[in-house]
């Protein structure tokens, strides 16, 4: 079979650009901006959309779409926070337990998708609202509190000085940039995104490279949404709305096409990178809420158009 | 399908139409109160929910429970069934004050009784039952001010931005600010209720404000706790007043291990079981109070066992 092409980055260089231009000017605007607690700062605040944008790369790649992912951050954030009660179970029980709760919904996904041949926006949209009430279900409709220390020190501890977080966010980045560009499981990726019929035709599994697909994503949303509840010390049914386009448009930012095909985890680490220098950035300028809306639209738009502008 | 299939159907269809529920077995008809909710996923709405229950079953009245889930769209459609349902009177927990009064005007064009119950709406119901969300605002900044001596730089997390409960609590807190001119207000954000947004903005004026914060208010608990986790992280709660409001379990609990500063409780409870009440009243032609301000309490250290569970 022959090697599909794959756009590697910074093929264009419009969003580095564009990201070297607003830190330069945050940091001309405010000093504090640019040092290292802030970084750290930024970078953690990133790492859940960043995890939720990686894992949803993969289904972009192929072609589809997963509207589910803020649905399944709470519901896999509510399951793992019912087994992380202090003196329950060692932490590694309820993470479990949360990352099989999101790769269980991304495999019900990829099943009707590939199997079913059903529009991936449909079928992630049914389970945007299924993975919702069974977080409502589970959960009562109330947020699970007091968790074990063992389990919240994800979210707010350090290893050698880096907040894990961070650390999840990177080898999370790392083992998918090595799946998607040095296996060949990556290929298939491509494959199946760039032209689905002629990977069929290639003998590309093109079905179960689908279902891997969305039950990776399924199973990195899971793993956000336990990040999450141990960040914010609560398993919250009514936590991540909203967070699937947050984590589509920093994969859209970083170059991956929405038909497929055309993309990678490199620029969508960019991406994640310049929505978080925003959110951050605004919030020190302390510009008025009504106005960071705005400029976050535009600049989310700005960024792509010069993007894509420069590809021509 | 079969005739058998058919005729449960359409019988099943003449029950619901009629509201076959509100009849007793005896015959004696047990007045039937249609409840349309903001969001049962809100922690505040279910415990509404849970003493409008219990008071009807007290009662002896029939509750049909709707929940809008936040949609004043769905709400609209839900008193329009209400009424369609013959329902004796209507409970409504309404999403937003503009676009749910519509409800009001058809629930009362039908001639059925409606109580709102929380927060308002711009059509005028037969009753209100809630807090007034100026007062929790003027609460909560007013303690900030009694434990800064009326003197020092405070930062205001807003809810979401253009809700009654935003706009009033802000209204609130403000109107305590003009009167203590020693106290600045140097940075308001919102953090659309939600605490993980909380703890991003409270870890970003960390960075863009350090030690020049002396309190906070955060609008709603959930933002309050997100705020708390990120003061911790940074070890500075100890040099920064915070006080939120609503008074759930967690945010209760956190004032009792003395970390969170102050909540305020909004008596969801009472707020609840005084709506069926009203209805009741409103049905049985007795007198009723037209606008029914259950308070808001100041929770600290000092008094919040009481509000433990």
């Amino acid at each position: 079979m022959e090697k599909p092409k794959i756009k590697s980055w910074p093929a264009s260089l419009g969003l580095p650009v564009a990201l070297a231009v607003l830190v330069a000017a945050l940091s001309l605007a405010r000093p504090n901006f640019l040092n290292l607690a802030n970084l750290v700062n930024l970078v953690r605040q990133i790492s859940i959309n960043g995890i939720l944008a990686v894992g949803v790369t993969y289904v972009l790649l192929t072609g589809g779409v997963d509207l589910s992912l803020g649905s399944v951050v709470a519901l896999s954030g509510v399951a793992a926070a019912c087994f992380a009660h202090p003196g329950q179970y060692p932490a590694i029980v309820p993470v479990a337990i949360g990352i099989l709760a999101g790769a269980a919904c991304g495999a019900a996904n990829g099943l009707v998708v590939a199997r079913g041949k059903v529009a991936p926006f449909i079928v992630t949209l049914g389970m945007m609202t299924a993975a919702r009430g069974l977080a409502l279900l589970v959960s009562g409709g109330r947020p699970v509190s007091n968790l074990a220390p063992g389990f919240t020190h994800i979210g707010s501890g350090n290893i050698a000085g880096v907040p894990e977080p961070i650390l999840i966010f990177f080898f999370v980045a790392l083992l998918s940039r090595v799946l998607l560009t040095n296996m060949r499981f990556g290929r298939y990726v491509y494959a199946v995104g760039g032209n689905e019929n002629a990977a069929l035709a290639s003998g590309v599994p093109v079905r179960s490279v689908k279902m891997a697909a969305y039950t990776l994503c399924g199973a990195l949303a899971g793993l956000a949404g336990v990040v999450l509840a141990s960040r914010i010390t609560t398993g919250q049914p009514n936590a991540g709305i909203g967070y699937e386009l947050d984590a589509i448009a920093a994969v859209v930012i970083g170059g991956t096409s929405l038909n497929g095909g055309v993309g990678g985890v490199d620029g969508t680490i960019l991406g994640a990178l310049l929505m978080g220098v925003i959110n951050n950035g605004l919030d020190l300028l302390n510009v008025s809420s009504y106005y960071q809306q705005v400029v976050k639209g535009l600049i989310i738009v700005g960024a792509v158009w010069l993007d894509r502008s420069k590809d021509r | 399908m079969t005739k058998n299939t058919w005729a449960a159907i359409a019988a099943l269809a003449g029950c619901v139409l009629q509201g076959c529920s509100g009849r007793q077995p005896s015959g004696e008809k047990r007045p039937v109160i249609g409840v349309s909710l903001l969001n049962l996923s809100n922690e505040l709405i279910a415990t509404l929910d849970q003493s409008m229950e219990e008071k009807a079953k007290q009662m002896g009245v029939e509750l049909i429970v709707n929940d809008a889930q936040r949609s004043a769209e769905k709400q609209v459609q839900q008193v329009e069934s209400f009424v369609a349902q013959k329902v004796d009177a209507i409970i409504l927990n309404p999403c937003e004050v503009e676009a749910s009064s519509p409800a009001v005007e058809k629930a009362l064009a039908a001639g059925i009784p409606i109580v709102n119950v929380n927060s308002e709406t711009r059509a005028a119901p037969t009753a209100f039952v809630g807090s007034r969300d100026e007062e929790a605002g003027r609460i909560a900044m007013e303690y900030l001010a009694q434990r800064l001596n009326g003197k020092g730089n405070v930062a205001m997390m807003q809810g979401f931005l253009g809700q009654a409960a935003q706009i009033e609590r802000d209204q609130g807190a403000r109107d305590v600010l003009a009167k203590n001119p020693g106290m600045k207000l140097i940075a308001v954000q919102t953090a659309e209720w939600d605490r993980a947004k909380a703890m991003t903005l409270m870890e970003n004026w960390n960075q863009s404000y350090g030690s020049r914060i002396d309190a906070v208010f955060a609008q709603n608990d959930e933002m309050a706790m997100g705020a708390l986790i990120a003061l911790e992280q940074a070890k500075r709660k100890d040099k920064v007043i915070l006080a939120g409001v609503d008074a759930i379990p967690d945010a209760l609990q956190a004032v009792h291990d003395g970390r969170l500063d102050a909540t305020v409780f909004q008596d969801a409870r009472g707020q609840g079981s005084a709506a069926v009440a009203t209805a009741l009243k409103i049905l049985h032609k007795e007198p009723y109070e037209k606008q029914l301000f259950i308070p808001f309490q100041l929770v600290t250290k000092d008094n919040v066992a009481q509000f433990l569970k």
